[in-house]
């Protein structure tokens, strides 16, 4: 039987690897979209109002 | 001249008001909360198994191993991951302002995952069993929840990429995460997996185990409770910058820690001792989590008195931090020497995905059915009453396995001890758990009768 376990590891850190370079790039992506500033917490608030929209078909 | 009048006018909607047909959420949780009911009975046949060995005899399908596989996944996938999908299917659309990308293809979705399900029934009863933790299920199944898994997720995110305000409230981050985080793990432990062998495969087995709580139930579960409890209590979330940093910290944390399984096994210290490092670091994303849910709710207890989601929500809230004490504590050396494979780790899988994740998804669920169905709950005192049953026998099933298992561990270091003799001294701890069982299945029967009761009756029109 072949022996695919450095493959695998190979695949499951190259994997992981891609994930984490996705994770820093979406993470400094949010400091420049303002997640980290002074509007940041606007949002919370805005959670609260979809009521409007909370309404459907009988 | 009925025609005339706009769908928006006949609900009482304001003019211009999105029209959410929430089709896809009600499939996911009416068919979720009937799998909580049916493998509950699962469940409680195997805790009674433990009392009475020969219960049921030598019937092949309803043997240990094959109810223990059955009751695993029928839990993780048939009932916690398909609420949680049908809640993510409620709240995303409302939190982008928009309707769900796709309802067809939600209800595609929906239908599939059922399929999956009934799939998982037959083979697991069955004796088809891939025989990994977590991970039994044959590999055409595994197949089908890639396709299901895809299909969700490029409905969420197309919601996502059409959304109307541009901010993205922090459950929207937890939701793709977890939908981001999924597809590498469930990859990892059902696929890799295949390609290994012995410790290697064990590894990766261990870390699809640990990382199937911590990144695929925990991200959405806490999407949930994100959204949940600011809702249920109409008040703000203390801070958003807070959850970004427990988010974040998730991110970068979480995928290391699933050696811990394998402190003291064949695999090198320098994995072990990393595993130990990023699961005590876990209490960086933990606390930041609770301490902003916790100080969301100052000055608002008093609304636990009459709120059954929120008391839902604030047990889990509390069950999460407790969960998650136990989880780095269980992978430092001298812990793990002690509970490592006894009835501890049941214990401590218990309280995260019931006492936390689960309880976040039935508060979600009592939220959301009279909304969807624009009823009253069909009972507010029968959802007071499943709250407190699976609160006492969840307390009582936590406790039990947690000191059981540390008494066990003594045991099983005892070399002098015959091991027959430390099964035979856990009995009363197994009585107990099967008692706490009863009334948590107690519990389950009330929720889920009052969904149903909800959804399919006659009930007054709700106010909401």
């Amino acid at each position: 039987m072949r022996d695919y376990t450095y493959p695998s590891i190979i695949f499951a850190y190259v994997f992981f690897a891609i994930l984490a370079g996705l994770a820093v790039f979406f993470f400094a992506r949010t400091l420049r979209q303002g997640y980290w500033g002074k509007d940041s917490e606007d949002v919370k608030f805005k959670m609260l109002e979809d009521d409007d929209t909370d309404r459907r078909l009988p | 001249m009925q025609d005339q009048i706009s769908r928006a006018e006949a609900i009482g909607a304001a003019p211009g008001a999105i029209i959410h047909e929430d089709t896809a959420a009600k499939w996911f949780l009416v068919s979720s909360v009937a799998y909580f009911f049916i493998v509950g009975i699962i469940a409680l046949l195997i805790a009674a198994k433990f009392v009475w060995p020969d219960l049921m005899g030598t019937i092949s399908w309803l043997s240990y191993g094959r109810l223990r596989p059955l009751h695993v996944n029928g839990m993780l996938f048939g009932w916690l991951l398909a609420a949680d999908m049908g809640l993510a299917f409620y709240v995303i659309p409302r939190l982008c302002g928009v309707k769900l990308w796709s309802e067809k293809l939600g209800m595609a979705t929906a239908a599939l995952w059922n399929i999956i399900v009934l799939g998982a029934v037959v083979c697991l009863l069955a004796g088809f069993n891939q025989g990994w933790e977590y991970g039994e299920l044959p590999f055409f199944l595994d197949v089908l929840v890639v396709v299901a898994w895809i299909l969700f997720g490029l409905n969420v995110f197309m919601t996502v990429a059409q959304r109307k305000y541009q901010a993205m409230y922090v459950t929207i981050w937890y939701t793709m995460g977890c939908i981001l985080w999924t597809a590498f793990v469930y990859l990892t432990g059902n696929f890799a997996t295949l390609f290994t062998t012995g410790t290697n495969q064990a590894n990766l087995n261990w870390m699809y185990v640990h990382n199937a709580v911590g990144l695929i139930f925990t991200p959405i579960g806490l999407a949930l409770a994100y959204y949940f409890i600011p809702r249920a209590a109409n008040t703000p979330l203390h801070s958003h910058k807070l959850s970004m940093v427990g988010f974040w910290s998730l991110a970068f944390v979480y995928v290391w820690t699933g050696a811990h399984h394998m402190i003291h096994g064949p695999i090198s210290q320098w994995l072990q001792t990393i595993a130990i490092a990023f699961s005590v670091m876990l209490l960086i994303p933990v606390w930041a989590v609770v301490y902003n849910l916790f100080a969301t709710m100052k000055g608002q207890w008093h609304q636990l008195r009459e709120s059954v989601p929120l008391k839902f929500l604030m047990s889990g809230v509390v069950f999460y931090l407790l969960t998650c004490f136990q989880g780095p504590m269980h992978s430092l050396r001298t812990v793990s020497a002690i509970v490592s494979k006894t009835d501890w780790i049941p214990g401590h899988a218990h309280m995260a995905v019931l006492g936390a994740f689960s309880f976040f998804a039935i508060a979600g669920t009592y939220f959301v059915v009279p909304k969807l169905w624009n009823k009253a709950l069909h009972s507010q005192s029968l959802a007071n009453w499943s709250y407190w049953m699976l609160m006492i026998g969840g307390i009582g099933f936590y406790v039990t396995l947690w000191l059981g298992g540390f008494w066990q561990g003594w045991q099983w270091n005892t070399w002098t001890i015959p091991f027959i003799d430390t099964v035979v001294a856990l009995k009363p701890i197994w009585i107990v758990r099967f008692v706490s069982g009863v009334m948590m299945f107690t519990g389950i029967v009330m929720f889920a009768y009052n969904v149903m009761a909800t959804a399919l009756g006659t009930h007054e029109e709700s106010a909401a």
